[in-house]
């Protein structure tokens, strides 16, 4: 079990971004199971209030998507963690092939990631895997595929 | 539009620029809710927002037999550029209804240094079954 100061030691996400809570298993180069719970308290939630639908709640799928993607970024670095976007080499959201969600989120649900490695190019890295909570699925991922760049890429005024 | 949205603003509705599709935009206003955690000290507005976007627009602007359905599926998303704060994401979309009756909808996502994503949905209505299941 392993837990937040690993993972900030690991990601650069943070508050309100940082959407892995913990890390249950991990095979490195191959897969990892992390949790995620979805609370009310994220600033999602701000503006609802008792008129809102319940429908309404549900958590953001793009932001299922971001979390999931988070823990497949920890199983990408596990031997060569970087949380610093400033330098060296920073991995990015390439894109995404066929995620499906099969019903809504709400708060109070504890998300399972697995996360599966399915092949390294060079410097790209393709996962694939779901999301369960409650023992269900509530999201597929067919393929998701992160990049790895200098930092320097990313400047504005390098683009 | 009072779901639950990492976007802290809203889409503008634009005109449409072909006859098939609808057109909205996006501001990243410095003050969005993500870009303080993604990342500290580098603002970089996450890819997901931009498929976030797409979402807004296409709630914003689906069709009237389209209206109501839910996201099912990111077909695909393609990031090619990245986006910034202050950056206006101007968002194309395409609409075609699959033979299962569902919709799809095809977004260009562009700042004004050039494409920044395309972007596939697909949207289902579901029945209390399925939604409960």
């Amino acid at each position: 079990m392993t837990g937040q100061r690993e993972i900030r030691a690991r990601l650069p996400h943070r508050f309100p971004m940082l959407l892995v809570d913990r890390l249950v298993d991990v095979v490195p180069g191959e897969r990892l199971t992390a949790l995620k719970a979805v609370t009310c308290n994220e600033p999602w939630y701000e503006k609802l209030g008792p008129d809102t639908p319940e429908e309404d709640f549900a958590y953001p799928p793009t932001l299922l998507v971001e979390s999931w993607c988070q823990a497949a970024g920890v199983l990408a670095t596990w031997d060569d963690p970087n949380p610093d976007v400033l330098q060296g080499q920073v991995m990015l959201f390439g894109g995404m092939t066929g995620v499906a969600f099969h019903r809504p989120v709400l708060p109070g649900e504890v998300l399972e990631h697995r996360v599966r490695l399915d092949r390294r190019v060079d410097d790209t890295v393709l996962f694939e895997g779901e999301c369960r909570s409650a023992g269900e699925p509530v999201m597929t991922v067919e393929r998701i595929v992160m990049a790895f760049r200098p930092a320097s890429a990313l400047r504005p005024d390098k683009t | 539009m009072n779901a639950a949205s990492p976007l802290a603003g809203q889409v503008e509705v634009l005109p449409p620029s072909g006859e098939s599709g609808t057109a909205a935009r996006f501001t990243v206003d410095a003050a969005e809710t993500v870009l303080p955690g993604h990342y500290p000290g580098f603002p970089i507005f996450p890819g997901v927002c931009l498929v976030e976007c797409t979402h807004q627009g296409v709630l914003a602007t689906a069709p009237d037999e389209a209206k109501g359905a839910a996201l099912a599926a990111v077909e695909s998303t393609r990031f090619t550029g990245p986006v910034f704060p202050g950056d206006v994401v101007d968002i194309d979309m395409t609409w075609k209804q699959t033979p299962a009756g569902d919709w799809q909808c095809r977004a260009r996502l562009s700042t004004g240094r050039g494409p920044a994503a395309t972007v596939r949905l697909r949207y289902t209505r579901r029945t209390a079954g399925e939604a409960a299941a």
